[in-house]
């Protein structure tokens, strides 16, 4: 059994069923690897603090401050950091009996996250959904930030096609590259990041 | 025969130096044109074939009346701001009444290096150095004995981050060369000129979207403009001026252009000529082996 297959079964062992304590009884899909300051997750009505391993599922919502940053393992292996200011949605987050990914749709309401999304190797979603358009991959390393009225992209490894929701216009981000969006137009035309560009998002997201 | 040969080299060259055009390059949201007669802006992992004919004045039989130039351009980068480019022309000069003669143009390689990019007010400023290597190309299609080194200067402006409505899509971008020769009786040639572009997918990005085809959207309308004259002693050479409207055509990875090639001085040419050109990206289709920088950051 590969390295990569060998965390994703662990990591469903470990992410059974998130306990009442926390409000609900979703199906747990993450737990926390990484955290700073306080962030808080939204589930069932009440708003719990998350702490180095807790679980996440489906359905919540979580909310990193303004000082904070926070690091997801999710089931099929796929890390995720989010940036300080970030509100993010697990919407969807479905695995087979395996831990490989199904579907994965997450709703970032604002902020910046990196997803290191792990390969699969069956036909699968990884989407993020923005106030102004959507971004889909299936295995890469990215970036995505939601600011009021827009959405940027940029793609360290794999590619990315990031939709606006109004026009459905699409465009591919390959590796190195990034693009824009902004409310009610198409994608601005992607073009190459300048490393300075990547190490800002890097910093925003890197979670100790 | 050396200055009809110099003022061949200069006419030949002013529409050769298409062969060294061309390749979008970006500064925030704005992406400049594959450019078809200008230099492009700034280095990138590219490759660009474009074809090129246009009638010359002929002064009599067995004079030039007609060029035509095949041409290939590889591009890489050594770091993201430094990049070197090769290319190849093989040119064909039609005699009046005698034929054509072909024959491959000197070699030529230029290193172009990226000064000053600012993503916000969509300015691109570039440094370049081009070195043509005398006595490797055909002298029967004005290829020198004598070869040249020109520094070149380069910038790029997007009027998006201007208050202006619908001509924010404008962009104008500017080359500037001096072509130093190594010998007589090769004149030495000052180069400028400059692109006014309109670029339709900046217009649905970043201004309004509107409900238009495909074809439509992904447009660039474009003049471009460069004069060469030369300084010093010319050796016969005259002043040369193109101007050459047309259009870019964007895809994912690659750019279509084709404009029309207007001389607005008899040493230019006589007639209209036409240009076309294909453009890949190599860094859009394999970002992660030849189409990034030999030098390339690793990010953690």
């Amino acid at each position: 059994m590969k390295r990569r297959d060998l965390l994703a079964a662990g990591g469903a062992l470990a992410l059974t069923v998130l306990s009442p304590a926390d409000g609900v009884s979703a199906q747990a899909t993450g737990n926390v690897v990484g955290i700073q300051g306080p962030c808080m997750v939204q589930r069932g009505g009440g708003q719990v603090p998350l702490k180095l391993g807790d679980a996440v599922g489906v359905s919540d919502t979580i909310d990193v401050p303004a000082n904070g940053k926070l690091k997801l393992r999710m089931s099929d292996g796929s890390v995720i950091s989010l940036a300080a200011g970030t509100r993010l949605t697990l919407a969807t987050y479905q695995t087979d009996a395996a831990g490989k990914r199904e579907n994965a749709q997450l709703s970032l309401a604002q902020g910046l996250l990196r997803a290191v999304v792990a390969p699969v190797d069956h036909p699968s979603t990884f989407e993020v959904s923005t106030a102004v358009g959507t971004a889909g991959v299936r295995s890469t390393d990215w970036f995505i930030e939601a600011k009021p009225g827009s959405a940027q992209v940029g793609v360290l490894t794999g590619s990315v096609v990031l939709t606006s929701a109004a026009t459905h216009r699409s465009e591919t981000i390959p590796a190195r590259w990034g693009a824009r969006l902004e409310a009610g137009r198409d994608p601005v035309e992607a073009r190459v990041w300048a490393p300075q560009e990547f190490q800002a998002v890097i910093a925003r997201t890197n979670v100790p | 025969m050396a200055r009809a040969g110099a003022a061949l080299i200069v006419a030949v060259a002013s529409i050769a130096s298409a062969d060294r055009a061309c390749a979008y390059t970006a500064s925030g949201d704005r992406n400049f044109a594959a450019t078809l007669v200008l230099p492009q802006l700034a280095p990138g992992d590219e490759a660009y074939f474009n074809f090129n004919t246009l009638p010359l004045s002929s002064s009599g039989p067995g004079t030039a009346n007609r060029s035509y130039n095949f041409n290939a351009v590889y591009a890489k980068t050594i770091t993201h701001d430094l990049g070197i480019y090769l290319e190849e022309s093989y040119t064909g000069i039609g005699l009046q009444g005698a034929g054509t003669q072909w024959g491959w143009q000197n070699q030529d390689m230029s290193l172009k290096y990226l000064v000053a990019n600012s993503l916000d007010h969509e300015f691109i400023m570039t440094l370049g150095l081009d070195r043509e290597f005398g006595n490797t190309g055909a002298a029967r299609v004005g290829a020198s004995d004598s070869g040249a080194t020109t520094p070149q200067l380069y910038f790029g402006k997007g009027l998006g981050d201007l208050d202006i409505g619908y001509l924010r899509p404008l962009a104008i971008t500017t080359f500037s060369g001096l072509t130093l020769a190594d010998a007589a009786p090769r004149p030495d040639v000052v180069s400028n000129g400059f692109t006014v572009e309109y670029s339709i997918p900046y217009l649905q990005s970043k201004v309004k979207s509107f409900d238009v085809p495909d074809i439509v959207r992904n447009l660039t309308p474009m003049t471009e403009v460069l004069f060469t004259s030369p300084v010093g002693r010319s050796f016969g050479a005259r002043t040369t001026a193109l101007i050459a409207p047309g259009v870019s055509y964007a895809g994912e990875g690659w750019e279509f252009g084709v404009e029309a090639l207007v001389p607005a001085t008899r040493a230019t040419g006589t007639g209209v000529g036409i240009i076309a050109q294909m453009h890949i990206a190599l860094d859009f289709f394999f970002p992660e082996s030849i189409g990034k920088p030999l030098i390339s950051t690793s990010y953690p």
